[in-house]
């Protein structure tokens, strides 16, 4: 005897069946109950610790507020004020430059995981070392990247000790030095994030169309443009996605530790000018302002990005 | 059944809301126990002057316990700011004199009549009153005084040739002595310029050059412009500072606590300028350098004649006040009574080695060291210290502008335009006008 998963013929001048309810079965019911429930938690997370600061800081953004005293209504003055505001302007333009750099996030650690995945001489010891760094509290690594980036300090010493001594520069003390030693030490703080998540992707791939490529004579390079990248695609814009918006609201602590936004305004960032407008300068109407700005500014560059990694993450590779 | 179970819930209900009120979670003046006095403070003084505070209060006062909530000094507004604006935590807290207090001042209870009671035997508490008058309303009451000198080394001054009896005591005379020091090797001015601690001490010093007393107030009410020209002579004074080489080539990149302050402490400097109480005073210099090589003046005249140019740019030092929304104003009301009573104020030259508000403390108390007994006689002429009327805005454009100036890269005078738009930024300033 055998049992056929073919559907019955229909004979082809049967009457259509006429269409069924869907039977309500207990158990479905009984499974909806329970998925609620479990959603529930996270859903009341999202909107208590999400939502409403979110819906709050909207709010405060459109009042006008004298230290921390009693506040009023602003309409949108704090959003014109923000268009006048050189050191808004600045901070944003600031974000920008950092955002620039954000190739360099990306292609380093790849070509960091992909070193280590092709089992190179220590790979065991630099994978684990590669990700010592992002377990340091970041305003630790502020700290002890001052004393590093002294102009007397140790950076600059082995500049000087191995015959580079134009290099030697005072790292923190210039217009556009100050914020690119800045993004360098937030690089160097996370980067080992990056060669994790690049590490995991790369287990995906088969070994043997790496071992393919390389028998067909590919290179580090070749392999790693024409091979890796195309094959990982959902993971480069997984974390291009993390480091685009991360680079714009992961730096508050090293600012806060190296250059707490100087020298003048070289380093300052939207994130930190919310930081002082609203708890230095106890502005908070116009601190909130600055903050959902910076919210939008975020928002956008990252539902491009999530966009793109979808497009890119769901293309099958050639 | 269900009675009998909702009995019981009520009951556990009322025996927990008893003992939660027995806890102190209940009004003014507890008759059951002591009360429990939260206190924030960043520790001016240092942490045994407040070990000693603790112990000292609760043995004159057994229905008082105090709990300190003690923030480092630089992080305290990121600490105290969500207590203020959910208007909950500490029953007293601790805030500089003058536009610092001024601008959280919706956090305490108002002294009223009492603040004459109070704060009777101070010299001084002016700053701890709204515009500094105190015939206005009072938050609360300091007990140290504050204020800024410059604090010199002399055996750096003996190796660059010059009399370290004598330090500078004009501009140029300033300008001469930072030539020979640096002729020997050595920085000028310890100075970090990152962060408003230079606005705070610096500016008012220049200042008192160019300004009288009525023009620190209009400075307070944001009624003296930062176009004007004795606000501009300011500015190009505290830019020759930087821009003649005076102090350390890495000024715009280092903060003046512990960096500046450092370059001093380690006798790579000749002078620093900083206060005479707290942190970096004549104590802990003298410690690092030795008392014998500590001297302290006050800052070169620009104009000898100008009316405040002799004079001593004193506040009052941390003020503390009972908050609004404290259940315990009585308690906190005893406490800060106390901090500026005597006894307070002995505790405060022994352990803090700071300068005394209190008029009767014991003056057989007061340190011996050379530099302590120098500052007495330069707080004897004291006037309005400039630094501290500036809002929160104005400190930071002063700051980051030093920085940007001592770059080269930005003027004076563009400069002075940034002051006035963060003049006109200034919620607290905007108010008031």
């Amino acid at each position: 005897m055998t049992i056929s998963t073919a559907p019955e013929p229909v004979a082809a001048d049967a009457p259509p069946a006429p269409r069924r309810r869907r039977a309500h079965r207990p158990g479905q019911a009984r499974e909806w109950w329970l998925g609620a429930a479990l959603v529930l938690p996270a859903l009341v997370l999202v909107v208590l610790f999400k939502l409403v600061p979110l819906v709050r800081g909207v709010l405060t953004s459109f009042e006008a507020s004298s230290g921390f005293g009693g506040s009023e209504f602003a309409g949108a003055d704090n959003y014109t004020r923000m268009l006048d505001d050189p050191m808004v302007r600045t901070s944003f333009r600031n974000a920008l430059l950092v955002v620039a750099t954000l190739p360099v996030w990306i292609v380093i650690p790849l070509v960091l995981a992909l070193l280590i995945h092709q089992r190179s001489p220590g790979w065991k010891f630099f994978r684990a070392v590669y990700f010592v760094p992002y377990t340091i509290a970041p305003i630790v690594v502020g700290i002890m990247f001052r004393q590093i980036l002294a102009p007397d300090g140790p950076l600059n010493a082995l500049l000087r000790g191995v015959g580079l001594q134009p290099l030697a520069i005072e790292w923190l003390n210039g217009r556009y030095s100050a914020l690119f030693s800045l993004v360098a030490v937030a690089l160097w703080s996370f980067f080992g994030l990056g060669v994790m998540t690049y590490l995991a992707g790369l287990a995906t791939i088969p070994e043997e169309t790496l071992e393919a490529a390389y028998l067909d004579g590919a290179g580090f390079w070749r392999r790693l443009f024409s091979v890796v990248v195309p094959m990982l695609r959902p993971t480069v814009a997984y974390w291009s996605v993390l480091c685009a918006s991360g680079v714009l609201i992961w730096l508050f602590p090293l600012i806060y530790a190296l250059t707490q936004g100087g020298p003048g305004d070289a380093t300052m960032l939207p994130e930190y000018l919310v930081f002082l407008t609203t708890f230095q300068f106890l502005d908070r109407g116009y601190g909130s302002a600055i903050g959902i700005a910076l919210f939008v500014f975020v928002a956008v560059l990252s539902i491009f990005s999530v966009r793109h990694m979808f497009t890119e993450g769901t293309r099958k590779p050639r | 059944m269900f009675r009998r179970s909702l009995a019981g819930a009520l009951a556990a209900g009322m025996a927990a809301a008893a003992l939660l009120t027995g806890c102190g979670g209940g009004g003014d003046d507890a008759t059951d126990g002591p009360v429990t006095l939260k206190v924030l403070t960043w520790e001016p003084g240092g942490t045994e002057y407040w070990k000693q505070v603790k112990t000292s209060f609760e043995a004159g006062h057994p229905n008082i316990k105090l709990e300190m909530q003690s923030v480092p000094f630089d992080k305290y507004p990121e600490v105290q700011g969500p207590y203020i604006t959910s208007q909950s935590g500490p029953d007293v807290m601790a805030n500089n004199a003058g536009l610092e207090l001024f601008d959280r001042r919706g956090a305490y209870v108002p002294l009223g009549d009492k603040a004459a009671e109070i704060t009777k035997d101070l010299v001084t508490y002016s700053g701890a009153c709204e515009g500094f008058d105190t015939s206005k309303t009072c938050y609360g009451v300091p007990f140290s005084y504050q204020g800024n000198v410059l604090y010199y080394n002399k055996a750096v001054l003996t190796a660059a040739g010059l009399d370290p009896e004598k330090p500078p005591a004009t501009w140029d005379e300033f300008g001469a002595a930072c030539d020979a020091v640096k002729k020997a090797g050595k920085t000028c001015l310890a100075l970090g310029l990152s962060g408003t601690f230079p606005a705070y001490w610096d500016f008012p010093e220049i200042a008192r050059n160019y300004l009288t007393e009525d023009d620190i107030r209009a400075l307070l009410a944001g009624k003296l412009s930062w176009k004007d020209p004795k606000l501009v002579a300011v500015l190009e004074k505290l830019a020759e500072i930087t821009t003649k080489g005076w102090a350390n080539k890495n000024a715009p990149s280092i903060t003046m606590l512990p960096d500046g302050a450092d370059i001093f402490q380690r006798g790579d400097a000749a002078f620093a300028g900083t206060i005479i109480s707290d942190a970096v005073n004549w104590e802990a210099f003298g410690k690092a350098l030795g008392d014998d090589k500590l001297g302290v003046t006050r800052w070169p005249a620009i104009d000898p004649a100008a009316p405040l140019a002799q004079k001593f740019s004193g506040i009052e030092g941390a003020v503390y006040g009972v908050t609004q929304w404290s259940q315990k104003k009585q308690a906190g009301l005893e406490f800060i009574t106390w901090l500026a009573g005597k006894e307070n104020g002995e505790l405060w030259v022994k352990y803090g080695k700071g300068q005394p508000l209190n008029k009767n403390v014991d003056k057989a108390l007061l340190p011996s060291s050379p530099a302590f007994l120098k500052i007495q006689e330069l707080v004897a002429q004291p006037t309005l210290h400039a630094g501290v009327m500036l809002s929160g805005p104005e400190a930071d454009a002063l700051a980051r502008g030093w920085q940007q100036v001592t770059l080269g890269q930005l003027t004076v005078d563009k400069w002075a335009e940034q002051m006035q738009q963060a003049l006109e930024r200034s919620p607290t300033k905007k108010q008031t006008k």
